[in-house]
Protein backbone atom coordinates (compact mmCIF):
# COMPACT_ATOMS: atom_id res chain seq x y z
CA UNK A 1 0.00 0.00 0.00
CA UNK A 2 1.46 3.84 -0.81
CA UNK A 3 1.60 6.08 2.19
CA UNK A 4 0.41 9.08 0.00
CA UNK A 5 -2.63 11.12 1.12
CA UNK A 6 -5.19 12.23 -1.06
CA UNK A 7 -5.40 15.94 -1.03
CA UNK A 8 -7.25 17.19 2.28
CA UNK A 9 -10.44 18.31 0.50
CA UNK A 10 -10.68 15.04 -1.05
CA UNK A 11 -10.76 13.18 2.28
CA UNK A 12 -14.17 12.09 1.71
CA UNK A 13 -12.84 9.40 -1.36
CA UNK A 14 -10.76 7.99 1.54
CA UNK A 15 -13.01 5.03 2.17
CA UNK A 16 -11.91 3.76 -1.55
CA UNK A 17 -8.39 4.49 -1.82
CA UNK A 18 -7.30 0.74 -0.77
CA UNK A 19 -9.90 -0.79 -3.68
CA UNK A 20 -8.75 1.98 -6.41
CA UNK A 21 -5.89 3.83 -5.78
CA UNK A 22 -2.81 1.14 -6.44
CA UNK A 23 -4.65 0.47 -9.82
CA UNK A 24 -2.83 1.26 -13.00
CA UNK A 25 -3.70 -0.16 -16.37
CA UNK A 26 -7.71 0.08 -17.39
CA UNK A 27 -7.57 -3.67 -16.90
CA UNK A 28 -6.94 -4.12 -13.89
CA UNK A 29 -10.05 -1.26 -12.88
CA UNK A 30 -12.13 -3.49 -15.33
CA UNK A 31 -10.89 -6.87 -13.26
CA UNK A 32 -11.71 -4.59 -9.97
CA UNK A 33 -15.73 -3.61 -11.13
CA UNK A 34 -16.53 -7.30 -12.36
CA UNK A 35 -15.00 -8.82 -8.74
CA UNK A 36 -16.67 -6.21 -6.51
CA UNK A 37 -20.37 -6.15 -5.17
CA UNK A 38 -22.84 -3.95 -7.16
CA UNK A 39 -23.22 -1.88 -3.35
CA UNK A 40 -19.61 -1.18 -3.17
CA UNK A 41 -20.02 0.57 -6.67
CA UNK A 42 -22.74 2.48 -6.00
CA UNK A 43 -21.76 3.91 -2.93
CA UNK A 44 -18.40 4.74 -4.91
CA UNK A 45 -20.54 6.43 -7.25
CA UNK A 46 -22.42 7.99 -5.09
CA UNK A 47 -20.05 9.93 -3.10
CA UNK A 48 -17.58 10.79 -6.70
CA UNK A 49 -19.82 11.17 -9.69
CA UNK A 50 -21.94 14.44 -8.15
CA UNK A 51 -18.36 15.72 -7.43
CA UNK A 52 -16.54 14.66 -10.12
CA UNK A 53 -16.21 18.85 -11.48
CA UNK A 54 -15.00 19.71 -8.12
CA UNK A 55 -12.14 17.10 -8.51
CA UNK A 56 -11.25 18.43 -12.18
CA UNK A 57 -10.83 21.87 -10.95
CA UNK A 58 -8.71 21.30 -8.34
CA UNK A 59 -7.13 18.70 -10.46
CA UNK A 60 -6.93 21.36 -13.29
CA UNK A 61 -4.48 23.22 -11.49
CA UNK A 62 -1.73 20.45 -12.70
CA UNK A 63 0.80 19.84 -15.07
CA UNK A 64 -0.65 16.55 -15.96
CA UNK A 65 2.49 15.07 -17.35
CA UNK A 66 4.36 15.87 -13.35
CA UNK A 67 1.18 15.34 -11.10
CA UNK A 68 2.32 15.61 -7.31
CA UNK A 69 1.77 12.08 -5.47
CA UNK A 70 -1.42 13.39 -3.67
CA UNK A 71 -2.96 14.26 -7.10
CA UNK A 72 -1.33 11.58 -9.09
CA UNK A 73 -3.41 9.67 -6.28
CA UNK A 74 -6.62 11.14 -6.54
CA UNK A 75 -6.93 11.08 -10.05
CA UNK A 76 -5.81 7.04 -9.78
CA UNK A 77 -9.04 6.56 -7.73
CA UNK A 78 -10.85 8.94 -9.98
CA UNK A 79 -10.08 6.41 -12.71
CA UNK A 80 -11.67 3.98 -11.22
CA UNK A 81 -15.31 5.58 -11.81
CA UNK A 82 -14.90 5.01 -15.65
CA UNK A 83 -15.55 1.59 -14.74
CA UNK A 84 -17.60 1.68 -11.55
CA UNK A 85 -20.25 4.06 -13.66
CA UNK A 86 -20.99 1.30 -16.43
CA UNK A 87 -21.71 -1.17 -13.94
CA UNK A 88 -23.95 1.52 -12.11
CA UNK A 89 -25.25 4.09 -14.61
CA UNK A 90 -25.69 1.24 -17.75
CA UNK A 91 -25.82 -2.78 -16.67
CA UNK A 92 -26.84 -2.34 -12.79
CA UNK A 93 -24.65 -4.83 -11.99
CA UNK A 94 -21.15 -5.30 -12.07
CA UNK A 95 -20.63 -7.88 -15.23
CA UNK A 96 -21.48 -7.14 -17.97
CA UNK A 97 -24.09 -10.03 -19.09
CA UNK A 98 -23.46 -13.29 -20.37
CA UNK A 99 -19.21 -12.26 -20.06
CA UNK A 100 -16.80 -14.74 -18.99
CA UNK A 101 -15.58 -13.93 -15.13
CA UNK A 102 -13.52 -13.02 -14.83
CA UNK A 103 -12.48 -11.48 -18.03
CA UNK A 104 -9.33 -9.93 -18.95
CA UNK A 105 -8.97 -7.21 -21.90
CA UNK A 106 -5.49 -5.79 -23.21
CA UNK A 107 -6.04 -1.90 -23.79
CA UNK A 108 -3.01 -0.22 -25.29
CA UNK A 109 -3.28 3.44 -25.73
CA UNK A 110 -0.98 3.67 -28.38
CA UNK A 111 1.79 6.14 -28.30
CA UNK A 112 0.65 7.72 -25.04
CA UNK A 113 0.80 6.86 -21.29
CA UNK A 114 -2.12 7.48 -19.21
CA UNK A 115 -2.25 7.23 -15.56
CA UNK B 1 -38.06 13.88 -46.44
CA UNK B 2 -36.17 10.07 -47.23
CA UNK B 3 -38.37 7.21 -46.29
CA UNK B 4 -36.47 4.69 -45.17
CA UNK B 5 -38.74 1.92 -45.88
CA UNK B 6 -38.00 2.59 -49.07
CA UNK B 7 -34.36 1.46 -48.46
CA UNK B 8 -34.64 -1.36 -45.60
CA UNK B 9 -32.58 -3.39 -47.98
CA UNK B 10 -33.78 -6.89 -47.74
CA UNK B 11 -31.97 -9.97 -49.15
CA UNK B 12 -34.37 -10.91 -51.80
CA UNK B 13 -33.04 -7.24 -53.63
CA UNK B 14 -29.88 -8.20 -53.61
CA UNK B 15 -30.47 -11.62 -54.99
CA UNK B 16 -29.57 -13.70 -52.02
CA UNK B 17 -31.24 -16.80 -51.52
CA UNK B 18 -29.07 -18.37 -49.49
CA UNK B 19 -31.13 -18.40 -46.08
CA UNK B 20 -29.33 -21.60 -44.63
CA UNK B 21 -25.92 -21.81 -43.62
CA UNK B 22 -24.05 -24.95 -43.09
CA UNK B 23 -23.10 -25.11 -39.13
CA UNK B 24 -19.95 -26.75 -40.28
CA UNK B 25 -18.72 -23.66 -42.11
CA UNK B 26 -18.20 -22.28 -38.02
CA UNK B 27 -16.92 -25.38 -36.75
CA UNK B 28 -14.82 -27.88 -38.98
CA UNK B 29 -10.86 -28.33 -38.70
CA UNK B 30 -11.20 -28.56 -42.26
CA UNK B 31 -12.66 -25.47 -43.26
CA UNK B 32 -10.40 -23.11 -41.46
CA UNK B 33 -7.22 -25.02 -43.07
CA UNK B 34 -9.37 -24.11 -46.10
CA UNK B 35 -9.96 -20.75 -45.12
CA UNK B 36 -6.16 -19.85 -44.38
CA UNK B 37 -5.17 -21.32 -47.95
CA UNK B 38 -8.01 -20.04 -49.74
CA UNK B 39 -8.85 -16.64 -48.33
CA UNK B 40 -6.02 -15.50 -45.85
CA UNK B 41 -3.53 -16.36 -48.12
CA UNK B 42 -5.05 -14.63 -51.23
CA UNK B 43 -7.33 -11.65 -50.19
CA UNK B 44 -5.46 -8.63 -49.05
CA UNK B 45 -5.49 -8.21 -45.26
CA UNK B 46 -5.18 -4.69 -43.71
CA UNK B 47 -2.94 -4.72 -40.38
CA UNK B 48 -2.11 -0.80 -39.77
CA UNK B 49 -1.92 2.73 -40.89
CA UNK B 50 0.80 4.45 -42.42
CA UNK B 51 1.25 6.99 -39.84
CA UNK B 52 2.30 4.32 -37.41
CA UNK B 53 5.52 4.30 -39.15
CA UNK B 54 5.89 8.18 -40.07
CA UNK B 55 9.61 8.61 -40.29
CA UNK B 56 12.19 6.81 -42.04
CA UNK B 57 13.66 4.25 -39.43
CA UNK B 58 10.25 3.58 -37.92
CA UNK B 59 9.23 0.18 -38.06
CA UNK B 60 6.21 -2.31 -36.37
CA UNK B 61 5.78 -5.58 -35.60
CA UNK B 62 2.66 -7.36 -36.05
CA UNK B 63 1.96 -11.02 -35.19
CA UNK B 64 -0.82 -12.64 -37.83
CA UNK B 65 -2.51 -15.47 -35.63
CA UNK B 66 -4.33 -16.85 -38.64
CA UNK B 67 -1.23 -17.65 -40.75
CA UNK B 68 1.12 -17.73 -37.90
CA UNK B 69 2.87 -14.51 -39.75
CA UNK B 70 5.11 -12.62 -37.62
CA UNK B 71 5.65 -9.52 -39.75
CA UNK B 72 8.29 -6.00 -39.67
CA UNK B 73 6.81 -3.14 -41.89
CA UNK B 74 9.40 -0.47 -41.66
CA UNK B 75 9.71 2.83 -43.44
CA UNK B 76 13.59 2.92 -45.40
CA UNK B 77 15.82 5.83 -45.33
CA UNK B 78 14.23 6.15 -49.10
CA UNK B 79 10.70 6.82 -47.80
CA UNK B 80 9.43 3.45 -48.44
CA UNK B 81 7.71 1.43 -46.56
CA UNK B 82 8.34 -1.92 -46.53
CA UNK B 83 6.85 -5.31 -45.44
CA UNK B 84 9.04 -8.55 -44.43
CA UNK B 85 8.72 -11.66 -42.62
CA UNK B 86 10.59 -11.34 -39.02
CA UNK B 87 12.88 -14.12 -39.80
CA UNK B 88 16.78 -14.31 -40.13
CA UNK B 89 17.97 -15.33 -42.98
CA UNK B 90 20.68 -17.49 -41.17
CA UNK B 91 18.50 -20.16 -38.75
CA UNK B 92 15.43 -18.44 -38.88
CA UNK B 93 14.91 -16.28 -35.93
CA UNK B 94 12.15 -13.94 -34.96
CA UNK B 95 15.23 -10.79 -34.91
CA UNK B 96 13.03 -7.91 -34.02
CA UNK B 97 11.76 -8.74 -30.53
CA UNK B 98 10.53 -4.91 -29.82
CA UNK B 99 6.52 -4.05 -31.06
CA UNK B 100 7.62 -1.16 -32.44
CA UNK B 101 10.46 1.41 -32.57
CA UNK B 102 13.09 3.40 -35.14
CA UNK B 103 16.32 1.99 -35.96
CA UNK B 104 19.37 2.33 -38.51
CA UNK B 105 19.68 -1.64 -38.60
CA UNK B 106 17.93 -5.04 -36.64
CA UNK B 107 20.51 -7.19 -35.47
CA UNK B 108 19.64 -10.98 -34.79
CA UNK B 109 20.59 -11.41 -31.18
CA UNK B 110 21.70 -15.01 -31.90
CA UNK B 111 24.86 -14.65 -34.53
CA UNK B 112 24.48 -10.47 -34.99
CA UNK B 113 23.27 -10.57 -38.80
CA UNK B 114 22.66 -7.31 -39.40
CA UNK B 115 20.30 -6.19 -41.84
CA UNK B 116 19.17 -2.47 -42.82
CA UNK B 117 15.40 -0.95 -42.22
CA UNK B 118 15.16 -1.88 -46.20
CA UNK B 119 15.65 -5.75 -45.63
CA UNK B 120 18.49 -5.87 -46.96
CA UNK B 121 21.14 -7.87 -45.59
CA UNK B 122 24.65 -5.95 -44.27
CA UNK B 123 26.81 -8.13 -42.73
CA UNK B 124 27.47 -11.75 -40.90
CA UNK B 125 30.04 -12.16 -39.19
CA UNK B 126 32.96 -14.40 -39.87
CA UNK B 127 31.68 -13.89 -43.28
CA UNK B 128 34.89 -16.24 -44.59
CA UNK B 129 32.32 -18.85 -43.21
CA UNK B 130 29.65 -18.19 -45.30
CA UNK B 131 31.19 -18.34 -49.08
CA UNK B 132 27.23 -19.71 -50.38
CA UNK B 133 25.57 -16.73 -49.02
CA UNK B 134 25.07 -13.90 -51.32
CA UNK B 135 24.02 -10.79 -49.25
CA UNK B 136 22.44 -9.18 -51.75
CA UNK B 137 19.76 -11.94 -52.37
CA UNK B 138 19.77 -12.63 -49.00
CA UNK B 139 17.87 -10.04 -47.13
CA UNK B 140 14.39 -10.39 -44.87
CA UNK B 141 11.85 -11.69 -47.05
CA UNK B 142 9.24 -9.38 -48.41
CA UNK B 143 5.65 -9.52 -48.26
CA UNK B 144 3.51 -8.11 -51.00
CA UNK B 145 2.37 -4.46 -49.26
CA UNK B 146 0.40 -1.56 -50.75
CA UNK B 147 -1.88 1.45 -49.37
CA UNK B 148 -5.30 2.71 -49.21
CA UNK B 149 -6.18 6.06 -47.37
CA UNK B 150 -3.18 5.20 -45.27
CA UNK B 151 -4.02 1.91 -44.83
CA UNK B 152 -1.45 -1.20 -45.10
CA UNK B 153 -2.64 -3.95 -46.69
CA UNK B 154 -0.30 -6.85 -47.04
CA UNK B 155 -1.01 -10.11 -49.58
CA UNK B 156 0.92 -13.12 -48.29
CA UNK B 157 0.55 -14.86 -52.06
CA UNK B 158 3.46 -15.52 -54.20
CA UNK B 159 2.00 -13.16 -56.38
CA UNK B 160 -1.22 -11.68 -55.58
CA UNK B 161 -4.06 -12.65 -57.83
CA UNK B 162 -5.81 -9.42 -57.94
CA UNK B 163 -3.99 -5.70 -57.22
CA UNK B 164 -5.08 -4.09 -53.90
CA UNK B 165 -7.27 -1.48 -56.09
CA UNK B 166 -8.64 -4.75 -57.73
CA UNK B 167 -9.73 -6.14 -54.69
CA UNK B 168 -11.28 -3.00 -52.97
CA UNK B 169 -13.10 -3.45 -56.14
CA UNK B 170 -14.64 0.38 -55.80
CA UNK B 171 -14.99 0.64 -52.13
CA UNK B 172 -11.83 2.75 -52.67
CA UNK B 173 -13.52 4.69 -54.98
CA UNK B 174 -16.82 5.46 -52.73
CA UNK B 175 -14.60 6.48 -49.63
CA UNK B 176 -12.03 8.45 -51.45
CA UNK B 177 -10.64 11.33 -49.78
CA UNK B 178 -12.20 10.09 -46.64
CA UNK B 179 -10.72 11.73 -43.42
CA UNK B 180 -9.19 9.13 -41.64
CA UNK B 181 -5.84 10.82 -41.58
CA UNK B 182 -7.96 13.96 -38.98
CA UNK B 183 -8.05 10.74 -36.29
CA UNK B 184 -4.67 9.61 -35.85
CA UNK B 185 -4.65 8.89 -32.08
CA UNK B 186 -5.94 5.17 -31.37
CA UNK B 187 -6.42 3.26 -28.65
CA UNK B 188 -6.35 -0.56 -29.28
CA UNK B 189 -8.35 -3.16 -27.45
CA UNK B 190 -7.55 -6.74 -28.06
CA UNK B 191 -8.81 -9.85 -26.80
CA UNK B 192 -8.83 -13.67 -27.73
CA UNK B 193 -12.32 -15.71 -27.51
CA UNK B 194 -13.77 -19.42 -27.60
CA UNK B 195 -15.56 -18.75 -31.33
CA UNK B 196 -15.62 -18.73 -34.31
CA UNK B 197 -14.21 -15.74 -35.84
CA UNK B 198 -16.95 -15.47 -38.55
CA UNK B 199 -19.77 -14.95 -35.43
CA UNK B 200 -17.96 -11.53 -34.75
CA UNK B 201 -17.78 -10.42 -38.20
CA UNK B 202 -21.74 -11.88 -38.89
CA UNK B 203 -22.63 -9.65 -35.72
CA UNK B 204 -21.13 -6.58 -37.06
CA UNK B 205 -23.39 -7.24 -40.43
CA UNK B 206 -26.77 -6.96 -39.09
CA UNK B 207 -28.80 -4.35 -36.60
CA UNK B 208 -31.36 -6.93 -35.63
CA UNK B 209 -29.88 -7.89 -32.78
CA UNK B 210 -28.88 -4.37 -31.39
CA UNK B 211 -32.41 -3.70 -29.52
CA UNK B 212 -32.04 -7.02 -27.74
CA UNK B 213 -28.20 -7.63 -27.03
CA UNK B 214 -26.81 -3.64 -26.52
CA UNK B 215 -30.46 -2.98 -24.62
CA UNK B 216 -28.70 -1.45 -21.89
CA UNK B 217 -25.76 0.05 -24.03
CA UNK B 218 -26.95 1.10 -27.07
CA UNK B 219 -30.60 1.17 -27.39
CA UNK B 220 -31.34 3.76 -26.42
CA UNK B 221 -28.85 5.77 -28.21
CA UNK B 222 -29.36 4.37 -31.68
CA UNK B 223 -32.02 2.31 -31.93
CA UNK B 224 -34.76 4.92 -34.01
CA UNK B 225 -38.81 4.57 -33.40
CA UNK B 226 -38.96 4.11 -37.03
CA UNK B 227 -36.66 1.50 -37.18
CA UNK B 228 -37.05 -0.64 -34.14
CA UNK B 229 -35.12 -3.71 -35.81
CA UNK B 230 -32.56 -1.57 -36.66
CA UNK B 231 -32.19 -2.16 -40.53
CA UNK B 232 -29.13 -1.59 -41.99
CA UNK B 233 -30.20 1.30 -45.12
CA UNK B 234 -29.17 1.82 -48.69
CA UNK B 235 -27.42 -1.63 -48.51
CA UNK B 236 -24.11 -1.02 -51.06
CA UNK B 237 -21.77 -4.01 -52.07
CA UNK B 238 -18.08 -3.82 -54.05
CA UNK B 239 -16.93 -7.39 -55.00
CA UNK B 240 -17.19 -8.95 -51.41
CA UNK B 241 -16.96 -5.44 -49.52
CA UNK B 242 -20.07 -3.78 -48.33
CA UNK B 243 -21.45 -0.86 -46.44
CA UNK B 244 -24.61 0.16 -44.91
CA UNK B 245 -26.08 3.28 -42.87
CA UNK B 246 -27.33 3.05 -39.88
CA UNK B 247 -29.41 5.80 -37.98
CA UNK B 248 -28.86 7.30 -34.48
CA UNK B 249 -31.03 9.20 -31.87
CA UNK B 250 -30.06 12.78 -31.98
CA UNK B 251 -32.03 13.72 -29.20
CA UNK B 252 -30.08 10.62 -26.93
CA UNK B 253 -29.76 12.95 -24.06
CA UNK B 254 -28.35 10.68 -21.08
CA UNK B 255 -28.86 11.81 -17.63
CA UNK B 256 -26.70 9.51 -15.45
CA UNK B 257 -24.03 11.70 -13.80
CA UNK B 258 -20.99 10.30 -14.42
CA UNK B 259 -21.67 10.10 -18.04
CA UNK B 260 -23.35 13.73 -17.99
CA UNK B 261 -19.90 14.61 -17.21
CA UNK B 262 -18.26 12.52 -19.69
CA UNK B 263 -20.52 14.28 -22.24
CA UNK B 264 -19.60 17.98 -21.25
CA UNK B 265 -15.58 17.55 -21.49
CA UNK B 266 -15.30 15.52 -24.46
CA UNK B 267 -18.15 13.66 -27.05
CA UNK B 268 -17.45 10.12 -26.99
CA UNK B 269 -16.44 9.08 -30.60
CA UNK B 270 -19.98 8.36 -31.41
CA UNK B 271 -22.12 10.72 -30.54
CA UNK B 272 -22.96 13.58 -32.96
CA UNK B 273 -21.64 16.83 -32.54
CA UNK B 274 -24.22 18.76 -33.62
CA UNK B 275 -22.35 22.23 -33.79
CA UNK B 276 -19.74 20.64 -36.09
CA UNK B 277 -22.49 19.22 -38.33
CA UNK B 278 -24.21 22.69 -38.73
CA UNK B 279 -20.91 24.70 -39.50
CA UNK B 280 -19.57 21.57 -41.74
CA UNK B 281 -17.11 20.81 -40.22
CA UNK B 282 -17.92 17.16 -38.84
CA UNK B 283 -15.13 15.03 -40.32
CA UNK B 284 -17.42 11.97 -42.45
CA UNK B 285 -20.52 13.22 -42.07
CA UNK B 286 -19.56 15.57 -45.42
CA UNK B 287 -18.10 12.87 -46.91
CA UNK B 288 -20.38 11.73 -50.53
CA UNK B 289 -19.89 8.37 -50.34
CA UNK B 290 -21.40 7.82 -46.52
CA UNK B 291 -25.20 8.75 -45.50
CA UNK B 292 -25.91 8.60 -49.49
CA UNK B 293 -29.70 8.85 -48.28
CA UNK B 294 -28.75 11.75 -46.16
CA UNK B 295 -31.07 10.82 -43.82
CA UNK B 296 -31.11 13.45 -40.78
CA UNK B 297 -30.45 10.97 -37.57
CA UNK B 298 -27.13 9.39 -39.43
CA UNK B 299 -24.69 7.57 -37.22
CA UNK B 300 -22.62 5.24 -39.40
CA UNK B 301 -21.93 3.82 -42.48
CA UNK B 302 -20.84 -0.40 -41.35
CA UNK B 303 -18.31 -0.74 -43.87
CA UNK B 304 -17.04 -4.14 -44.61
CA UNK B 305 -13.58 -5.07 -45.88
CA UNK B 306 -13.82 -8.56 -46.24
CA UNK B 307 -12.89 -10.87 -45.43
CA UNK B 308 -12.02 -9.74 -41.72
CA UNK B 309 -12.85 -5.90 -40.86
CA UNK B 310 -15.47 -3.80 -40.09
CA UNK B 311 -15.06 0.09 -40.16
CA UNK B 312 -17.47 2.48 -38.74
CA UNK B 313 -16.47 6.24 -39.51
CA UNK B 314 -18.49 8.17 -36.55
CA UNK B 315 -18.74 11.65 -35.50
CA UNK B 316 -15.11 12.05 -33.55
CA UNK B 317 -13.05 9.65 -35.39
CA UNK B 318 -14.28 5.92 -36.34
CA UNK B 319 -13.95 2.39 -34.83
CA UNK B 320 -12.01 -0.28 -36.45
CA UNK B 321 -12.59 -3.80 -35.60
CA UNK B 322 -10.87 -6.93 -36.87
CA UNK B 323 -11.30 -10.50 -36.29
CA UNK B 324 -8.31 -12.75 -36.64
CA UNK B 325 -9.09 -16.84 -36.81
CA UNK B 326 -6.88 -18.71 -34.49
CA UNK B 327 -8.77 -22.32 -35.10
CA UNK B 328 -12.39 -23.07 -36.33
CA UNK B 329 -13.23 -22.32 -32.81
CA UNK B 330 -11.20 -19.61 -31.53
CA UNK B 331 -10.27 -15.87 -32.56
CA UNK B 332 -8.43 -12.87 -31.80
CA UNK B 333 -10.26 -9.30 -32.04
CA UNK B 334 -8.76 -6.51 -32.24
CA UNK B 335 -10.29 -2.82 -31.62
CA UNK B 336 -9.03 0.51 -32.18
CA UNK B 337 -10.67 3.38 -31.37
CA UNK B 338 -9.72 6.36 -33.37
CA UNK B 339 -10.02 10.13 -31.92
CA UNK B 340 -8.46 13.26 -33.21
CA UNK B 341 -5.81 13.54 -30.74
CA UNK B 342 -4.18 12.00 -27.30
CA UNK B 343 -5.43 13.46 -24.70
CA UNK B 344 -4.72 16.87 -23.34
CA UNK B 345 -5.47 17.22 -20.25
CA UNK B 346 -6.76 14.84 -17.30
CA UNK B 347 -10.49 15.68 -17.86
CA UNK B 348 -10.41 14.37 -21.69
CA UNK B 349 -8.01 11.40 -20.66
CA UNK B 350 -11.03 10.87 -18.16
CA UNK B 351 -13.60 11.26 -20.61
CA UNK B 352 -11.35 9.18 -23.24
CA UNK B 353 -11.06 6.30 -20.40
CA UNK B 354 -14.86 6.49 -19.53
CA UNK B 355 -15.88 6.13 -23.57
CA UNK B 356 -12.92 3.13 -23.99
CA UNK B 357 -14.59 1.39 -21.00
CA UNK B 358 -17.94 2.00 -22.44
CA UNK B 359 -17.09 1.03 -26.19
CA UNK B 360 -15.25 -2.00 -24.89
CA UNK B 361 -18.63 -3.36 -22.61
CA UNK B 362 -20.21 -3.10 -25.93
CA UNK B 363 -17.95 -5.72 -28.07
CA UNK B 364 -17.74 -8.00 -25.08
CA UNK B 365 -21.40 -8.49 -25.00
CA UNK B 366 -20.46 -8.89 -29.10
CA UNK B 367 -18.10 -11.33 -28.13
CA UNK B 368 -20.17 -13.20 -25.15
CA UNK B 369 -22.89 -13.72 -27.57
CA UNK B 370 -20.49 -15.21 -30.11
CA UNK B 371 -19.42 -17.64 -27.54
CA UNK B 372 -22.59 -18.64 -26.67
CA UNK B 373 -23.51 -19.33 -30.55
CA UNK B 374 -20.46 -21.30 -30.45
CA UNK B 375 -21.38 -23.31 -27.73
CA UNK B 376 -24.53 -24.17 -29.43
CA UNK B 377 -22.69 -24.98 -32.82
CA UNK B 378 -20.52 -27.49 -31.20
CA UNK B 379 -23.57 -29.30 -29.05
CA UNK B 380 -24.51 -30.93 -32.67
CA UNK B 381 -28.15 -30.57 -32.68
CA UNK B 382 -28.20 -28.21 -35.48
CA UNK B 383 -26.80 -28.42 -38.73
CA UNK B 384 -27.66 -25.26 -39.91
CA UNK B 385 -28.28 -21.61 -38.77
CA UNK B 386 -31.12 -19.41 -40.38
CA UNK B 387 -30.07 -16.05 -42.10
CA UNK B 388 -33.38 -13.41 -42.49
CA UNK B 389 -34.22 -11.21 -45.27
CA UNK B 390 -33.34 -8.39 -42.98
CA UNK B 391 -30.00 -10.05 -42.61
CA UNK B 392 -28.54 -9.59 -46.86
CA UNK B 393 -24.81 -8.66 -45.53
CA UNK B 394 -24.64 -12.07 -43.91
CA UNK B 395 -25.80 -13.83 -46.90
CA UNK B 396 -23.81 -11.94 -49.01
CA UNK B 397 -20.28 -12.55 -46.90
CA UNK B 398 -21.24 -16.26 -47.24
CA UNK B 399 -21.83 -16.42 -50.71
CA UNK B 400 -18.50 -14.48 -51.18
CA UNK B 401 -16.46 -16.74 -48.52
CA UNK B 402 -17.53 -19.71 -50.80
CA UNK B 403 -16.83 -18.50 -53.81
CA UNK B 404 -13.09 -17.95 -52.01
CA UNK B 405 -12.82 -21.30 -50.91
CA UNK B 406 -13.99 -22.40 -54.44
CA UNK B 407 -11.18 -20.57 -55.42
CA UNK B 408 -13.01 -17.58 -56.79
CA UNK B 409 -14.43 -14.59 -55.22
CA UNK B 410 -11.32 -12.30 -56.50
CA UNK B 411 -13.21 -11.54 -60.11
CA UNK B 412 -15.34 -8.79 -58.96
CA UNK B 413 -18.89 -9.86 -58.61
CA UNK B 414 -21.75 -7.77 -61.01
CA UNK B 415 -22.27 -4.34 -59.03
CA UNK B 416 -25.88 -3.94 -58.22
CA UNK B 417 -26.64 -2.01 -61.56
CA UNK B 418 -25.27 -4.45 -63.66
CA UNK B 419 -27.08 -7.25 -61.92
CA UNK B 420 -30.07 -4.84 -62.09
CA UNK B 421 -29.59 -4.52 -65.92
Amino acid sequence: MSHVSLPEQFAFLEPFVATWGDLRTQDERYLKRQALPQGELEAFHAALAPRLEEVFVHLDRFDPKALPEAEALLFRVVLGLTEASQAVEIFGQPRVPYAPFPHSVNMEWVGFQPH
Amino acid sequence: MVDINEHMTKARELGLGNDQVPVEYYTSPEYFRREQDMIFRRAWLMVGRVDEVPEPGDYIVRDLPTLKANVIISRGKDGEVRAFHNACSHRGVALVCQERGNALTFRCPYHAWVYRVDGSLSAIPSEQDFPHVDKASNGLSRIHLDMWAGFIFLNFAEEPEATLPEFLAGIDVMLEGAPFEDFPFSIRVTDEIDCNWKNLVNAFNEGYHVAILHSKTLRAAVVPKENPHLHYLDVKHFGPHSAGTVQRNFDYNPQAPALTWVYAQMLPTSAPDIEAIKEGRAGFYEHPGINRLKIPNFGTETITIFPNISIQPLANGYLFYQFWPISEGRMRTEVRIYSRHEPRTLREEYAMASTLAATRDVVVEDMAMSRLQQIGFESGGKKFQQFGQNEPLLRMFTRDYEAYLAGGGLTPTPTQAEAAE
